[in-house]
């Protein structure tokens, strides 16, 4: 303890005092880490934060239940409720129905509207309205009276609704008239997806959605006393396709698909804290250079070689836990920006979430804390061994000596490359409790490893470019070369912050552009079609409500001028991974269209699948399943039992899971479900105008619905292609923030690390001038060492970014998100970017080459 | 002189050391015999590069020696782990350098109680010391600075306040006068012969400077690390 108070102490004096001294470059260094931590801890609170409202939300929505009876792709009989009502086991069982509907006219933003029997639900969900004292009287309305409704908070402030007003809401099919009876308390059920639910009795849901007789799941709970095998006895008297489920199941599914996208991120922010690593490194491998000369006379007076390795470890610890309460207010206002835009991408990509509030999660926080300190640590530890090995001895000496040499260029070169190998078998294990550390440490590895290559680089470049650039740029460029050459590792592991922003860099301009121009090919060809048909608010609604039979009619009537192609959508999932089964015919289908498949011909393809009965795959459901082509997939759908084999795997970039094709006609025939989903429209005399075709045939079904026009969506294809790009644009901003980020962290990263080599040489310079150097030879002599460094920076970075674009494609994107891209290198923004990186460099020499003539040359050459 | 006939408090024998320069071997301190005897005051000569700080560097335990024995104040260098040397250059010795070796971003008192502190003594204690000695130096007025603002001579006195604050029983003073104009160096020399003198320390001073001789109880003339002459 008292040990520790004095060490405390005297890095103070020694330390502290020192980087007050120099405080532009602690406030670079900390701005350095404290963004980084910033970055890191923003994105991992904002993943999170949807995450968790998204498992409350299900959990709320679940209540108490143990059990949940529900229907794979379909709805559950509502007379299933008495049955189970009188299992001997069976305490409560509660059918509850909900769908998204929205307040009629354009804009209304769709909720969650909730219908359940409040009688058999108390005993399951907590909720109640405010305005009456007691719940009773709100609830029995809510029974008695036809399209009365309890909206949340939210909503009714949303709407400016009180009790006793009425609003419209639109569903799938209907328009109608509600009343609000009362408001719900902000507690228990009425928090779930962000407070935007409304609660009406099943018997009002039942007749506005037209589902009568049909509810989505009954929850039930058990009695304290039932026997342990009472699930496998209910379980005994549901009918065929219709199972018993936990009901944590749908929110662990949910999770699982967004445990990966959460690893995606965490590793990209992760990358901005090791660029605040290699700041601090850089930083306190400078102090422990220039200050050797103290050091041994701090050793001469008795103070142990532990002593100084722990006076270099503390200022590490500073770095990282004044650079991590720096980051607090940063954060605080990154992370509001970020949790809108995951929120988005998370709804779009995978379940929808509301994010109403942002937890402050204590353990996510101290984790952030503690990353940040260890990776700070981290970077001091080096120096501070090499602080270990100054020797008393040398106090004798008058002028900092670099004793013991570092080890030969070629030596970190193989080390590094021996890293970078290691990164391959690294990426493929999996997360462990859903922390990326295998992510993590490759990443950190893979720039270790390329940060190791540049000595030896250095040295090369040093070493045969001298008499050239003697020609070029005169003595000066030929001692700048020369200097470069003679560097060694501290310079290398200093240009690693440069390699690792240029990296990141290069690797999300890679991934964007290769992404980018893959979604856009796929959206050409496998999102063709004129016109596309669905009921309204079919996505939200997974597609539950099929469309009415009159439009199908419709439809069937216009195929003089048009061509149908009409498609069947369930969700499902498949041992455990929620997918979209999708049968539609495929035969119609390929004369417009075509699938991106990631081997084979399509032609071929499409004659195999005409030929033999099976399946096509998305990348997506092959990665998230592991089934491949030639194996058995296997599914319980309604009544009808699947079991086909995989014929071909397709690309695709649709959201929400992964997608199986299966011949429409097929699966009518099995399945005797003729109803459609919805169905894209190719016109077959489209004439001059394409768009303004589409949009009269769009006019026409319109028209000729009537009545059933309000429950419709119609899209034309531009349209439809134009939203989705937009969607794939929006998920990607947050990379886009990310690559900012790593442009500023580079530019951090060049200026400190010029400064700290001039300051380090000070002397030498002054010598220079003192034997007759002009200023302006050492100034260029500085600016050609930074081209030096900085071209060395860039090539190697560019080769690190190429790697991580290749990591990111096609393994930590197949991992997040279960799709691979084509890989496509925008080499106009490189070409424009990396001159640019060059151009701040030499920038940022500019006033790094003034600092050698602040103090006059007699002061600096007399210490 | 009253010094009790006693044994010697340092006693080196065939005390050897090699530089090594590649393949180039330069014996700084060549096979020394050397008895000093508590309270001498010794002055080490000789011209460039004869030896005088390697010597002393291994006096003070700051370098090991390549052959011979080495007895310091009851201890054996040689033998002694790196934790015993430390300890033996916190509690026994106090170095004095040409060039001060002040720490810069430390303040004058600060510097001084430096060693105390690293020796682990409390820090009330090692306070009063310092003030005490910085008075005795006449260095009152400049407890709060740091060294940059001070000059040669009162950094040099900060300097022997600095090697005084453990007790040290053996003072090594390398060119202690070296940096100093020849009033200042004077003050200096005045002061380690009171040390020595009044408070009974070994004092073992390596210098080219003739300031030194009148003070000297034993003068050792180095040449090529071998000593020449005794005197
Ligand atoms: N670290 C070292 N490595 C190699 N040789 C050294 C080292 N330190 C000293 N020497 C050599 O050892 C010899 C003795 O050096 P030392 O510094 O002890 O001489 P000195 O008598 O103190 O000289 P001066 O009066 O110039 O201070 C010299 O030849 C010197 O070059
Ligand atoms: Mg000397």
């Amino acid at each position: 303890m008292k040990k520790a108070v004095f060490l405390v102490r005297l890095w103070i004096w020694f330390s502290l005092r020192q980087l007050r001294s120099q405080y532009w470059r602690t406030l670079t260094v900390l701005l350095g880490i404290a963004l980084g931590a910033a970055v890191f801890t923003s994105v991992r609170l904002a993943v999170n934060a949807s995450v968790d409202s998204f498992a409350n939300s299900m959990d709320t929505l679940a209540g108490k239940a143990d059990w949940t009876v529900v229907t794979p792709g379909a709805r559950v009989p509502e007379g299933l409720v008495a049955a189970l009502q009188k299992h001997p086991a069976v305490e409560t069982a509660s059918p509850l129905l909900s769908t998204y509907v929205r307040p009629a006219g354009n804009g209304g933003e769709p909720f969650l509207l909730i219908g359940l029997d409040p009688i058999s639900d108390r005993d399951m969900r907590q909720w109640s309205s405010t305005g009456t004292s007691e719940r009773g009287s709100s609830w029995l309305t809510l029974m008695r009276t036809p399209y009365t409704l309890l909206p949340g908070e939210k909503l009714s402030e949303r709407w400016h609704k009180a009790p006793g007003d009425s609003i419209t809401l639109e569903h799938a099919h209907r328009t109608v008239d509600f009343q609000v009876t009362d408001i719900l308390e902000p507690e228990g059920l009425a928090l779930a997806e962000g407070g935007g639910i409304a609660l009406t009795d099943i018997a009002t849901f039942q007749e506005f959605t037209g589902l009568h007789g049909w509810v989505d799941r009954i929850d039930l709970r058990l009695k304290a006393s039932a026997q342990n095998d009472a699930a496998r006895s209910i379980a005994a008297m549901l009918p065929e396709g219709t199972v018993l489920e936990k009901p944590s199941e749908a929110r662990e599914s949910g999770k699982l698909m967004v445990r990966s996208y959460r690893l995606n991120l965490s590793v990209l922010s992760f990358v901005s804290l090791f660029v605040g690593m290699f700041l601090i490194f850089s930083l306190v491998s400078l102090h422990v250079t220039s200050r050797r000369h103290e050091m041994a006379v701090l050793r001469s007076l008795g103070a142990s070689s532990r002593l100084l390795f722990f006076l270099f470890l503390l200022e590490g610890a500073f770095f990282g836990v004044v650079g991590w309460v720096a980051a607090i207010p940063l954060s605080s206002f990154l992370v509001r920006r970020l949790v809108e835009q995951v929120s988005a991408t998370v709804s779009h990509l995978f379940v929808r979430v509301q994010v109403d509030q942002l937890p402050l999660d204590p353990l996510e926080a101290a984790s952030s804390f503690a990353l940040t300190l260890f990776v700070s640590l981290l970077a001091a530890i080096q120096p501070a061994i090499e602080a270990r090995k100054v020797h008393p001895r040398e106090v004798f000496l008058r002028h900092a000596s670099r004793e013991n040499g570092s080890p030969a260029p070629y030596c970190l070169a193989l080390l590094g490359a021996l890293l970078i190998l290691t990164v391959w078998p690294l990426v493929r294990l999996p997360a462990i409790h859903g922390v990326p550390l295998s992510g993590y440490l490759a990443t950190f590895l893979l720039f270790c490893g390329f940060s190791l290559l540049s000595p030896w680089c250095l040295h090369l470049l040093g070493s045969h470019l001298p008499p050239l650039l003697q020609h070029v740029g005169g003595q000066p460029a030929y001692l700048g070369g020369r200097y470069i050459r003679d560097s060694g590792a501290r310079m290398a592991l200093s240009v690693g912050a440069l390699i690792t922003a240029v990296g990141l860099f290069v690797a999300l301009v890679i991934m964007i552009h290769s992404f980018r121009g893959t979604v856009e090919l796929w959206v050409e060809q496998s999102i063709s079609g004129d016109l596309f048909l669905r009921p309204k608010m079919s996505e939200i609604n997974r597609y539950r409500d099929p469309l009415p039979p009159q439009t199908v009619q419709l439809l069937q009537d216009l195929q003089e001028s048009v061509e149908i192609v009409p498609y069947r959508r369930i969700f499902l999932t498949y041992e455990k991974v929620p997918y979209q089964f999708e049968a539609l015919d495929l035969s119609r289908l390929r004369h417009h269209a075509s699938l991106l498949f990631l081997q084979g011909h399509p032609e071929n393809i499409f004659r195999e699948l005409e030929a033999r009965d099976g399946i096509l795959i998305s990348e997506v459901f092959a990665n998230q399943t592991g089934l491949g082509v030639g194996d058995h997939f296997t599914a319980q759908i309604e009544g009808t039992k699947l079991d086909l084999p995989v014929l071909a795997i397709f690309r695709d970039y649709r959201t929400q899971g992964g997608t199986v094709h299966y011949p429409l006609e097929r699966f009518t025939k099995k399945s005797g479900d003729t109803s459609w989903s919805g169905a894209r429209l190719f016109l077959k005399h489209p004439g001059e105008d394409l768009e303004a075709a589409a949009l009269a045939l769009k006019n026409e079904i319109l028209t000729r619905s009537g009545d059933q026009a309000q429950a419709l969506e119609v899209t034309t294809g531009r349209d439809l292609r134009r939203i989705i790009l937009r969607i794939f644009d929006e998920t990607f901003s947050i990379t886009s923030v990310l690559l900012l980020i790593a442009l500023l962290a580079a530019t951090l990263g060049i200026t400190t690390t010029l400064a700290t080599f001039i300051l380090e040489r000070s002397r030498q310079l002054h010598t220079l001038l003192a034997v007759g150097a002009s200023r302006t030879q050492v100034r260029t002599m500085i600016i050609w060492e930074a081209v030096l460094m900085v071209i060395t920076g860039e090539g190697i970075g560019l080769c690190c970014g190429f790697f991580l674009s290749y990591l990111l494609i096609f393994v930590i994107n197949r991992q997040s998100f279960g799709w691979t891209f084509i890989y496509s290198v925008d080499w106009t923004a490189l070409w424009i970017s990396l001159p640019l990186i060059l151009g701040t460099a030499l920038f940022a020499a500019l006033p790094a080459s003034q600092l050698v003539f602040q103090r006059p040359a007699s002061q600096v050459l007399r210490e | 002189m009253n010094e009790v006939f006693s044994s010697p408090i340092i006693k080196a024998r065939q005390l050897t050391r090699i530089y090594r320069l590649g393949q180039v071997e330069i014996a700084a301190v060549d096979h020394i015999d050397l008895d000093i005897l508590p309270g001498q005051m010794v002055v080490l000569k000789g011209n460039s590069g004869s030896g005088k700080s390697t010597l002393l560097s291994l006096l003070g335990g700051l370098d090991q020696p390549t052959e011979g024995e080495l007895h310091v104040a009851g201890r054996d260098l040689r033998k002694a782990s790196p934790a015993e040397i430390t300890h033996y250059r916190r509690s026994s010795v106090g170095i004095i350098f040409q060039s001060f070796n002040l720490l810069p971003t430390l303040t004058v008192l600060e510097n001084t109680c430096l060693p105390a502190l690293l020796a682990g003594k409390p820090s009330p204690q090692v306070k009063a010391r310092a003030l005490d000695l910085l008075d005795w130096l006449k260095l009152t007025a400049r407890l709060q600075h740091p060294p940059s603002h001070l000059s040669g001579g009162e950094m040099q006195r900060t300097a022997i306040a600095r090697a005084l604050i453990n007790d040290p029983a053996i003072i090594l003073a390398d060119e202690p006068t070296g940096n100093l104009d020849s009033r200042n160096g004077e003050i200096v020399m005045e002061l380690l012969w009171e040390l020595n003198n009044k408070l009974g320390r070994t004092v073992i001073i390596a210098t080219h400077s003739t300031l030194a001789d009148r003070y000297a109880g034993l003068s050792l003339f180095l040449k090529d690390g071998v000593i020449a002459e005794y005197s």
